[in-house]
């Protein structure tokens, strides 16, 4: 297998790209509509230019970055890019214990990379408008709410991936294309709802960007984005298990040639 | 079985090995054998290299034709 170190350095590029290219796309939707007047409470901004067809764009820009990434490094660090799915591959006895809180650390400062390296390469504007793609839950949603929404985007996101993935009765070749679109999907949805992170680093890496660069502190929310990817992620791999699992012959039922 | 190249040269050998692609029998002088790594898995886990590899039995020819662009 290739080296820790090595796959550490995969997952970091990889949590780097995700961050920059999928929440630089918030943040730069953001910074397009900005001047308009927002029609009620609930629009922010998002949703001027074209309503639900922005977090299309939006999710689009992750989908088709975490597509490509899988087929880049899938082969290399197993593309997490995402600590509720390493985990969530830990639970389920997938993963090795000991290789965890690298995976996550890599994820952690590659997220955090990719939102200062976006906010050099755009200004000032990519913080305090922009907000450098960091997610919250809209006017009108609960904090429960937005963990329960978080909890079933990456419910979702973590079953596609053990279909598409880890289940080797899939279809080879496909689990990025499907993955990709399902993560297009979850955010298209969700975004108006919880900001669709589905991804605690995505949501840490812009969080530090603006804590550290001026913009707004959102830490409360933090947790929002911790516990409902990691448990939906959990929860996913375990049904998918139960689910897919063969049932077992009756023991008079084995036949033996020998 | 007889070595196609011995015979081509002229001599009688009997053939250890068959090329995988052309199927052209090889004695021990023809044949040529190349390790094939294996790898095991891929997304989202990685990959793994088995410890033993793959032997892949080819004449020159096919040698020859493999490893050009």
């Amino acid at each position: 297998m290739i080296s820790l170190r090595k796959r550490f350095l995969a997952e970091l590029i990889g949590t780097f790209f995700l961050v920059f290219i999928g929440a630089g796309a918030a943040a730069i939707t953001l910074m397009i509509t900005k001047g308009t007047t927002p029609p009620n409470v609930f629009n922010i901004g998002i949703g001027v230019l074209g309503g639900l067809g922005d977090w299309l764009a939006i999710g689009m820009a992750f989908g088709l970055t975490v597509m490509v990434l899988i087929y880049a490094i899938g082969h290399i660090s197993g593309c997490h890019i995402n600590p509720a799915v390493t985990i969530a591959l830990w639970a389920a006895k997938k993963f090795p214990g000991k290789e965890v809180v690298p995976y996550v650390v890599a994820q952690l400062i590659g997220a955090s990379l990719g939102s200062f390296c976006f906010a050099i390469v755009v200004g000032i504007n990519a913080v305090t408008v922009g907000g450098l793609g960091a997610t919250a839950p809209f006017p009108g949603i609960s904090y429960l709410q937005a963990i329960l929404v978080e909890l079933i985007g990456t419910f979702m996101l973590m079953f596609v991936i053990m279909g598409s993935g880890i289940d080797r009765r899939a279809f080879p070749g496909f689990a990025g294309l499907s993955i990709g679109f399902t993560v297009a999907a979850v955010i298209t949805t969700v975004g108006n709802i919880s900001g669709a992170s589905i991804n605690p680093a995505r949501t840490f890496g812009p969080y530090l960007g603006d804590l550290i660069l001026g913009g707004t502190n959102l830490w409360n929310y933090f947790p929002i984005y911790v516990i409902g990817p990691i448990v939906g992620a959990v929860l996913a791999a375990f049904i998918y298990e139960y689910i897919s699992s063969e049932e077992k012959l009756p023991a008079g039922k084995v036949i033996r040639e020998k | 079985m007889k070595c196609y190249m011995c015979a081509l040269e002229g001599k009688d050998t009997e053939a250890v090995s068959i090329c995988i692609a052309c199927g052209m029998g090889l004695c021990m002088d023809h044949v040529i054998r190349e390790e094939v790594e294996i790898w095991e898995g891929g997304y989202p886990l990685p990959s793994k290299k088995h410890e033993k590899t793959l032997p892949k039995m080819l004449c020159e020819w096919c040698y020859a034709a493999y490893k050009s662009d």
